[in-house]
């Protein structure tokens, strides 16, 4: 097993917005979940700094947020993705894409 | 960017609705933390350890929460917001310290924004004319004289114009009356004659009509006449085909041409009904114009002044002969057009910023008092935690609101002050006081006078409370926790500055009051009881031949004793008090001029026979003038005694001869001195000229009646019976001479009462400081008092120990005011020329009234402080 690796400042965003877009929508435990999931537990998620970057992503209109029942019955808040967020997602994720680009080429250069 | 603001309006939006939202966030991190422990269970952990697992993975609900909460509202907003709240609770937890803060602060800066809005309606605002900015006054000045703002010459007026560069365009005007006839009956109506230009210059185009050609201030050109809106209004009922029509001014025929747009004015004097052109008038020894410029762009009022020096001293060497001394003195048209009424109004200002400091003051003494409940309050946050810089932020956030709050109530208070100040001050016409109301400019200034003042009491209280020792206050007592030397000395130090602060105020009202007093005393010279004064004025034209005149004053005369009720009736140019009296040069027969080319100078007045007997001023030498003078006879004059001792001093002046211009006069009597200007001027040398001799054309005429009873029961009568005699000769005023009297006192005793007022204000909140302070001080002292009593002291030591510290702050107030009392006191010349500024009696007088005051002040205290029983006073703590 790998060794766990933080979630790299910035990039929680970046994951929150995917998770939500291949998902649908869903409520923060099943974000964490699914984050850790994909992941395969290598990365390690402190769940309650998944709130504050909710919070912070609804404030600029990328997420929207309602009230609604979870699958085993509970009251929960269910995040979805809005028409901006996605647009946000696209960018930040080819910005993600060239940066991990130009980081693999550098490393191979020197290596 | 969007996001940004977005992100801010969301974040500013959940201030509003934080408990809503913090709620929110409980119950999802609630919910989470359920389905973590439902999956964990599900994983086949036991209930103990699901629970552990899901808040490990969780990693700190209460720092989420908190995290949560700084990213949900803006931090900076929300502590303000508690401040607020904090402070808004806990001054309605004191309701009796908040009113009367509340009633100081907005006392205090109500009497500001009053007199600011004043000074904002006839200084600050612009004139209503385009660039008002650039348009500047130009006075001649008289250095041989002494003047600094004189009227100008025609031909010195003309050269300036012709020379000054840094000036784009000079006009000049002078403020006439003008006589309009109907046939039937004459009216006086105020009128200014301008140079053509003058609209121009100005910037206003006329609202009908045309303003005036070049040409039409050519001698022998067509009349041309502007009317005023208001006369348009007035007169023509605002009807457009004005234009054309024609009126009769000064027994002419003018053409009226335009008609100027609603609130254009030129005279700073009373508002103008008329303009005519003004004619060319080539003597350079007449002053009478007074002259407007209007700056080139981008020169300033130093470079215009510099100029236009150069330029007179140009034109002084080329006319040496009436224009020795002339000069140019530039002032912004602003200044000009508010006049005396400017330095008045500055002083005041000076004043209510006095009232507005003992307010603070007071204000930051009754918080301190205070403070040593609030002390303890504070040393328990800071002991929590809290740190110095919030708990500063939070004592300025409550001073703040509080000067806010009293700031908006002195808002609501000025309006009431404002009203009285323009609805006392209409009577001396200042120009455009009457459009004092609030605006911007008056809002803001409200706003920051208000900040200003919280910040400040606020930063006095919060040096006060310095860094709290927290052991030592939490340890003491609250009564002791603010007893402080540091606290005790400022207090001392604020009750010692309000109390200065008070006395040169008091001072300042006292040493008005006192010239008034001494104006009161003063004998006018002359009975005002029972009698009338009429105002004619004699179009010029109508009467330029000696023989015209004599003839309507005899007829006149003749006419007024025949009214029933009429003891006695003469005739008089000017009437004494009424401010106006020309200088003119003459020669004394037999006598060498004072120095060579300097003849003497005295005030010239002309009388009928019997004024003096109908004044009630005695004859002291000679005769008065009788019917026996007429054109036929020599003519004759009257000296005053001030004349007499200036002339002829230790000789019998009967007899003497003058040369007034080409005529010869003898003085056939001696009379009492009048006061001619005001009460507060001692009489200056006159010499009555016989108006049924040949006089000067003099246009100004009084008539004085004596009556039997109220002289307003016959002044109707008197009125008509002088229009019988000519229905082309108006009236302009009829008032009884007892209204001249007061009349002349009307102006210093408004600003002696406004100052009177101001000064009792602050007075009382001196009063409210040092009461607030002893009482405190007696309230920290119980237990010494005790003490004291139980070791022998008597009740009248005690009583005295601390009537005796109250004294002592007042005596030391005393002490520091006096001098700044003196140098306040030169100031307020400015508001009564008879003012005397050292005056032992006036300074000792208000000092004792302090005094008595704080004793008052501190009575009650002091008693409070005799009845303690040692007893109690021991077992306390």
């Amino acid at each position: 097993m790998p060794p766990r690796a933080e979630v790299l400042q910035g990039t929680l965003d970046l994951l929150v917005l995917k998770t939500l877009e291949t998902m649908g929508p869903m409520h923060g435990f099943g974000i964490a979940q699914r984050i850790q999931q994909v992941s395969e537990d290598v990365l390690r998620l402190n769940q309650g700094t998944l709130y504050p970057a909710l919070l912070r992503l609804e404030q600029r209109g990328w997420i929207s947020s309602r009230w609604g029942i979870s699958e085993n019955n509970r009251n929960a808040k269910f995040y979805s993705l809005t028409r901006t967020g996605r647009r946000q997602l696209r960018d930040e994720a080819a910005g993600w894409n060239q940066m991990a680009a130009v980081i693999n080429r550098v490393l191979k250069a020197s290596s | 960017m969007i996001e940004s603001v977005r992100t801010l309006v969301v974040r500013f939006l959940a201030l509003f609705r934080r408990r809503q939202l913090e709620g929110d966030l409980d119950a999802e991190l609630r919910s989470h933390l359920e389905m973590a422990v439902e999956r964990n269970l599900a994983q086949g952990l036991d209930r103990e350890q699901a629970c552990r697992q899901a808040l490990l993975d969780f990693g700190g609900v209460e720092q989420t929460r908190q995290i949560y909460r700084e990213r949900l509202g803006l931090p900076f907003l929300d502590t303000l917001l508690q401040d607020l709240r904090f402070a808004l609770r806990m001054l309605r937890k004191s309701p009796g310290f908040t009113s009367v803060a509340l009633l100081t602060l907005a006392l205090g800066i109500g009497a500001n924004t009053a007199i600011f809005s004043a000074i904002n309606a006839v200084l600050l605002r612009p004139l209503p004319f385009p660039n008002a900015h650039r348009l500047v006054f130009v006075w001649a000045t008289d250095s041989q004289r002494g003047i600094t703002e004189d009227v100008s010459s025609y031909p010195n007026f003309e050269d300036w114009k012709a020379q000054s560069k840094t000036l784009d365009r000079l006009a000049a005007f002078t403020t006439r009356s003008a006589t309009l006839s109907n046939g039937e009956e004459a009216e006086l109506v105020p009128a200014v004659q301008g140079t053509p230009g003058i609209f121009e210059l100005l910037g206003v185009s006329p609202e009908l009509g045309r303003t005036f050609r070049e040409e039409e201030s050519e001698p022998g050109s067509s009349h041309v006449l502007i009317l005023s809106d208001a006369f348009w209004k007035q007169r023509f009922a605002g009807r457009t085909d004005v234009i054309g029509q024609t009126l009769r001014v000064n027994e002419e025929a003018y053409t009226i041409v335009g008609v100027m747009p609603s609130g254009f004015r030129i005279s700073r004097e009373r508002p103008e009904q008329v303009y005519a052109p003004l004619a060319r008038d080539p003597d350079r020894g007449h002053g009478f114009l007074m002259v407007l410029g209007r700056l080139r762009p981008s020169v300033s009022i130093r470079q215009a002044q510099t100029e236009m020096s150069t330029i007179a001293r140009r034109v002084e060497e080329a006319y040496p002969n009436g224009n020795r001394g002339v000069g140019v003195h530039i002032v912004p048209l602003v200044d000009a057009m508010a006049g005396d009424v400017k330095t008045g109004m500055m002083i005041f200002l000076g004043v209510v910023s006095l009232v507005l400091l003992i307010a603070c003051t007071n204000v930051a003494n009754l918080m301190l008092a205070r403070g040593a409940s609030r002390m303890k309050e504070i040393a328990v946050r800071a002991a929590l935690g809290a740190e110095r810089q919030r708990i500063l932020r939070q004592l300025l956030t409550e001073t703040t609101v509080l000067a806010l709050a009293g700031g908006a109530a002195g808002l609501l208070a000025s309006n009431w002050i404002s009203r009285a100040l323009v609805e006392s001050l209409k009577q001396f016409d200042v120009p455009r006081l009457a459009d004092t109301h609030t605006d911007a400019a008056v809002l803001v200034f409200t706003f920051a006078v208000s900040l200003f003042t919280g910040i400040f009491f606020g930063a006095v209280f919060a040096f006060s409370v310095g860094s709290p020792k927290l052991a030592e206050a939490l340890h003491q007592s609250g009564h002791q926790a603010a007893g402080g030397a540091r606290g005790r000395r400022l207090r001392s130090g604020l009750v010692v500055a309000e109390t200065a602060m008070a006395l040169v105020l008091l001072a300042s009202a006292g040493v008005l009051l006192k010239s008034i007093l001494v104006m009161r005393r003063t004998a006018p010279g002359f009975y005002t009881e029972n009698r009338l004064a009429i105002e004619f004025w004699l179009p010029p034209k109508r009467f330029s031949s000696d023989s015209r005149r004599i003839q309507f004053f005899k007829l006149a005369l003749a006419r007024a004793e025949a009214v029933h009720g009429v003891h006695a009736a003469a005739l008089i140019a000017d009437l004494p008090l009424g401010g106006g009296s020309d200088s003119l040069s003459f020669h004394i027969a037999g006598k060498p001029d004072p120095a060579p080319g300097k003849p003497f100078q005295s005030l010239f007045n002309v009388a009928s026979s019997g004024y003096f007997a109908t004044m009630g001023i005695p004859i002291h030498a000679g005769r008065e003038f009788s019917d026996h003078d007429s054109a036929d006879t020599t003519p004759a004059v009257i000296i005053n005694e001030a004349a007499r001792r200036r002339f002829w001093p230790g000789e019998i002046p009967l007899g003497k001869q003058i040369s007034l211009g080409a005529n010869l006069l003898t003085v056939v009597g001696v009379v009492g001195d009048t006061r001619q200007t005001s009460l507060g001027v001692p009489p200056r040398p006159e010499i009555f000229l016989n108006y049924m001799q040949s006089s000067p054309e003099w246009s100004w005429l009084v008539m004085v009646a004596r009556s039997e009873g109220d002289p307003a029961a016959i002044s109707a009568a008197l009125k008509s019976a002088a229009q019988q005699v000519d229905p082309n000769v108006p009236v302009t005023r009829i008032l009884p001479l007892d209204d001249v009297l007061a009349l002349s006192l009307a102006q210093p005793q408004l600003w002696a009462a406004l100052l009177a007022v101001f000064a009792s204000l602050a007075v009382i909140l001196a009063a409210v400081g040092l009461y607030g302070v002893v009482a405190y001080l007696v309230a920290q002292r119980t237990h010494e008092m005790g003490i004291r009593m139980a070791l022998g002291a008597t009740r009248i030591d005690v009583f005295s120990l601390v009537v005796g510290q109250g004294l002592g702050l007042t005596f030391g107030g005393t002490l520091v005011g006096i001098p700044c009392a003196l140098g306040a006191a030169r100031l307020l010349v400015h508001l009564v020329p008879s003012v005397r500024a050292g005056d032992p009696l006036t300074l000792t007088g208000v000092s004792a009234l302090l005094l008595s005051i704080a004793f008052a002040a501190s009575y009650i205290p002091a008693r409070r402080a005799t009845r303690v029983d040692p007893i109690v006073a021991l077992r306390y703590e």
